[in-house]
């Protein structure tokens, strides 16, 4: 399938206390193999909660009213109707073949564990058996070349370990090893997976570019810089190769300096990794600079998509010209969207960007627009056409 | 700052709370009402004192005369309850009035002043809040002389410091606020700042505080009177009356809950009291605390 | 800084914790008359009667800062006063009574704490469900409850009806006899530790009935306190960002609270427990009392009714120490806990 994600009418209503919200509203959205799309749209706009949706994580008290999400699993070859599956199933997908960086890192991580634990447990979570193949072959190598008297002791500690891991390496959750892991004493027996995982952890750190891996990895989150804990964090998510990466919002609470590096980080997974790309991003510029195809979202609905050349040579719909009109520019006037955002509880009727719309027409009160193919791979919702 | 009605609304909304509020109402009338619902038999002096109808040590199951029986000295359980009702009030009230009278002005003082005062204030609340609060506030009554005026004083000094605490805190956070800085840019004098402005915020946990407070002075005071220290023989005070019931906690071989009316009557009253405003206290912590916010 | 000279330091600022108190107390004291402040410098039972020598001896009608200098000469000797209230100098009656009381702590912060914790825990993950509001129910009463109230019912019904199953005060009087003979040795006078230590079984069995109840009593009351901050402290952890993050790597439900929550929700548990602790070692009065259970508490109360000056000083200079030393362990745990902060209580 060419499309990673297809996203299909797609409804997420917040039940609150003062009322019901639409962040999501009907959507219909692809993602293509290989590609990086960008979503952009301001607060309240749905962009973090398509994210949500597709992990199955939106938070209480809103849910996912209806609509499809089919995702295109590398490994099995097939489709997978993310909202029918089963939860058990939809968490080895999480972290494994889809995964998510959120917005300010220093929150993303929890402060009492360091930052080699939180990645590990990645590791050990998703990747049980090649843990355990890894330590199978280190034991083999202790077994053989092992001498002297140290050695013949522990050896048949070590014929116990290495058997311990061949049933891990070759069945994923077997009785013997879970058993054990609850003991106290003898959870140590497992270590040798643990110790595999921190040295998968010391090269996902290499590969994001932090310098002193090693050192880093036993470093708690205070002591380490805004720019760091997020290449932390995009570690993380990168660190069981997964076929779709979303990022919310990478670069916003960062420096403008570290945030060239960061989209420069971006760049280089979407070349290295082959993985699909879901980026979130309030800021233009920086959706120009790393999407192959841009999405403009506004009040939980889809207004544009195209091309990332496309949608800045050619906007087609009303909110995504104000959005590259207001973009501030030397020698030009400061232009801003008149109205407010549209109140979550009582939006307007019809389209919902219509109060603020130089270009409004009567039936854009009445009516919502349909998405249409008004030109090669330009999408756009609007009554002007 | 949520507005008294959207309180009033939340508190009657949630059951917990509401069943406080209800549990405090009936305790109002029932002290209000007292000389109608148990009223002192003719000639009686003080209608703080129960009335005794003998001299008998022994308990006596309830009757038609004496509806929640009575207890050792033949003191009418019913009236001892209904009345103590009166007393409690009286106690927490006054309690409170005075402890938190003393916390706002030395709390105030310590925090919108800060420098040497704060100082000085602030270690002598450390003293009187490392020691046990039981314990000095018998040490207090033992000192004066025990009766009802010597246990409000003492419960009265020995929680002052945790109000004068709250307030400081309170005015060291709302001292930085911007409409502080505003007040006194206009011109304002300090004090008028702090009644003005900084007071009426600091009162949301102050009363919350004090509405959980009230139960814990009432619990203290009756654990005074039970020690001895309090209300003198035959008052009208449930721990008073509980202390009675002290030596009849075992009956006869064959029937050793015999007594249970003189034990367990004027607790339960003590349990509800307390009951209904922690349930209340309990209520406001949740609507004033910022960190619980409702969606 | 290095473990060992902050503890020292800490251990030094003790000292003037200690004047101040000290001073404090003994100033209100001043308003007693000479004969009273007297028996504080009393070391045995026949000074008791010859006071005015004493009034003269250590010039308890000269001027304050005097009388306050020469009372620290003789606490620095050992000399804390003579405690009438259970005859025997202060000093060795904290001794005396204290391991009973500790005994009580000891049983009844574990089991509170533990409870707590589960209970809040519970209470968090499933907020507003049932066991919320049970656990808030059971949590608001049982703080509601009087102690002594309590105490009296707990009593009437298993000294009533099931006899002897959990007696009084903190032995049997056969049991008392073994401890106090020759061939037991009381390392701790802690009953239940000491008797493990001697490998006795029956005294360890003996000395955990009698605990029950004033365990029981202290716990029901105090368990709510925990329980809401652990509710609290859960709710505040888990609307962190991390969480999400936790439950986006695909973590069950189960280990993102237990692991990623509770931690860091741990935190300020901690120090109100070492509070908690330091409360219940300073005497539960009421339990102790109704219970006949004869330890710091219980001391200090009789102390306080029956105007024992030298008993009410030293147990004030017991509290103090106690709380700095609180404080101390609480501040090193808190290190331990939370990699933020560092030993001086810096955070990062």
């Amino acid at each position: 399938m060419e499309n990673i994600i297809r996203i299909k009418d797609l409804t997420v209503r917040f039940y609150t206390y003062e009322g019901v919200v639409y962040a999501i509203d009907d959507l219909d959205l692809d993602i293509r193999q290989g590609e990086t799309l960008g979503i952009v749209g301001e607060t309240g706009s749905g962009k973090t909660m398509t994210a949500l949706a597709i992990l199955r994580l939106i938070p209480y008290p809103g849910k996912i009213e209806s609509g499809s999400i089919v995702f295109f699993d590398k490994g099995l070859g097939h489709e997978l109707e993310l909202l029918k599956l089963r939860e058990d199933r939809m968490r080895s997908i999480r972290g494994n073949r889809i995964s998510m960086v959120f917005q300010e890192p220093g929150s993303a991580l929890n402060p009492v564990y360091t930052i080699g634990d939180q990645i590990s447990e990645v590791f050990l979570l998703h990747r049980r058996q090649e843990l355990a193949q890894r330590a199978r072959q280190r034991l083999d190598v202790l077994l053989q070349d092992g001498s002297g008297p140290a050695a013949s002791v522990k050896r048949p500690l070590w014929r116990w370990q290495r058997r311990l891991y061949n049933k891990i390496a070759q069945d994923s959750n077997p009785l013997e090893p879970r058993l054990l892991g609850r003991l106290p004493l003898f959870r140590r027996l497992l270590w040798r997976m643990k110790h595999e995982a921190k040295l998968l952890t010391v090269d996902m750190l290499k590969d994001v570019e932090i310098p002193d891996a090693a050192r880093v990895a036993t470093q708690y989150p205070h002591q380490m810089s805004g720019g760091m804990k997020q290449r932390a964090v995009i570690a993380m998510a990168l660190a069981c190769s997964p076929d779709l990466l979303m990022a919310d919002e990478p670069t916003t609470s960062l420096d403008v300096t570290i945030q060239a590096q960061m989209l420069e980080l971006f760049r280089r997974i979407k070349v290295d990794k082959g993985a699909s790309v879901l980026f979130i991003t309030h800021n233009l510029g920086v959706a120009a600079e790393v999407c192959d195809r841009v999405a403009v979202m506004y009040a939980g609905r889809l207004c544009e998509v195209a091309t990332v050349e496309e949608l800045f040579l050619h906007p087609l719909h009303p909110y995504t010209r104000a959005l590259l009109d207001a973009v501030p520019m030397p020698g030009k006037k400061l232009e801003t969207i008149p109205g407010v955002l549209a109140d979550s509880f009582n939006p307007p009727p019809g389209c919902r960007f219509h109060p603020r719309c130089p270009s409004a027409m009567p039936i854009c009160q009445k009516e919502r627009a349909k998405l249409k193919e008004v030109s090669q791979d330009h999408m756009v919702a609007c009554h002007l056409y | 700052m949520t507005g008294w009605r959207l309180m009033a609304r939340q508190i009657v909304r949630n059951p917990l709370s509401l069943a406080g509020v209800v549990i405090i109402f009936i305790f109002i009338i029932l002290a209000v009402f007292a000389p109608l619902i148990a009223p002192a038999p003719a000639g009686h002096r003080d209608p703080y004192l129960i009335p005794r109808d003998g001299f008998s040590i022994t308990p006596q199951p309830p009757s038609s005369e004496h509806i929640f029986g009575t207890t050792q000295g033949q003191y009418d359980i019913f009236y001892g309850c209904i009345w103590g009702a009166r007393t409690a009030f009286r106690v927490a009230l006054l309690v409170m009035a005075i402890t938190i009278l003393i916390g706002i002005v030395l709390g105030s003082l310590a925090g919108y002043f800060g420098g040497i005062i704060d100082e000085i204030i602030m270690r002598i609340t450390d003293i009187f809040l490392a020691f046990p609060a039981l314990i000095l506030a018998m040490a207090i009554v033992a000192a004066i002389g025990p009766s009802m005026k010597t246990v409000m004083i003492a419960l009265s000094v020995v929680w002052w410091p945790s109000y004068a605490r709250l307030i400081r805190g309170d005015i060291l956070q709302l001292r930085e606020e911007d409409y502080v800085e505003a007040s006194r840019g206009l011109g304002a004098s300090s004090g008028r700042v702090i009644l003005r402005h900084v007071l009426p915020n600091a009162i949301y946990p102050t009363l919350v505080m004090a509405s959980l407070d009230i139960g814990a002075v009432v619990l203290s005071a009756a654990a005074l009177s039970f020690l001895g220290l309090g209300a003198p023989e035959g008052y009208a005070d449930w721990g008073q009356m509980t202390e009675f019931a002290r030596n009849w906690i075992v009956g006869p071989q064959d029937d050793p809950l015999k007594y249970w009316y003189a034990v367990i009557t004027p607790g339960l009253f003590i349990l509800f009291f307390v009951l209904g405003w922690n349930l209340l206290g309990d209520a406001f912590r949740d609507i004033f605390d910022p960190k619980l916010a409702r969606r | 800084m290095e473990l060992r000279s902050y503890i020292i330091r800490r251990l030094l600022l003790l000292i003037p914790v200690l004047f101040g108190v000290t001073l404090f107390i003994f100033g209100i004291t001043m308003f007693f008359s000479p004969t009273q402040r007297a028996t504080l410098y009393v070391t045995s039972p026949q000074q008791m009667r010859d006071l005015p020598s004493i009034i003269a001896q250590y010039g308890l009608d000269r001027p304050f800062y005097i009388q306050y200098g020469t009372w620290l000469g003789q606490v620095f000797r050992g000399n804390l006063g003579w405690s009438t209230v259970v005859s025997m100098p202060v000093g060795r009656a904290i001794l005396h009574y204290l391991p009973a009381t500790l005994e009580l702590a000891m049983c009844a912060t574990p089991i509170i704490i533990l409870v707590g914790i589960f209970f809040g825990t519970k209470a968090a993950a499933h907020k507003d469900r049932p066991i919320d509001h049970g656990t808030r129910i059971a949590a608001i009463l049982g703080w509601s409850l009087p102690t002594f109230w309590l105490g009296l019912i707990l009593m009437m019904i298993f000294y009533g009806y099931f006899r002897g199953l959990f007696p009084p005060m903190r032995l049997d009087p056969q049991m008392e006899v073994v401890v106090t003979s020759a061939g037991f040795v009381r390392y701790t006078r802690i009953n239940t530790i000491d008797a493990i230590l001697n490998l006795n079984g029956p005294v360890l069995v003996n000395a955990l009935r009698h605990l029950v109840l004033p365990v029981v009593t202290i716990s029901t009351v105090n368990v709510a306190f925990i329980m809401r901050l652990m509710r609290s402290s859960m709710l505040e952890s888990l609307g962190k960002g991390y969480i999400l993050t936790a439950r986006a790597k695909g973590l069950q439900e189960k280990v993102v609270i237990s692991k990623h929550a509770r931690r860091n929700a741990l935190i300020p548990v901690i120090t109100v427990s070492g509070y908690l602790f330091a409360a219940l070692a300073g005497g539960a009065v009421i339990t102790e009392t109704i219970f006949s259970f004869k330890g710091i508490g219980w001391w200090a109360a009789q102390s306080a009714i029956r105007m024992d000056i030298p008993s009410v000083l030293g147990f004030a200079l017991f509290m103090a120490a106690l709380f700095v030393l609180v404080n101390l362990v609480v501040d090193i745990l808190y290190t331990r806990v939370d990699p933020r902060v560092r030993l001086g209580g810096e955070v990062q």
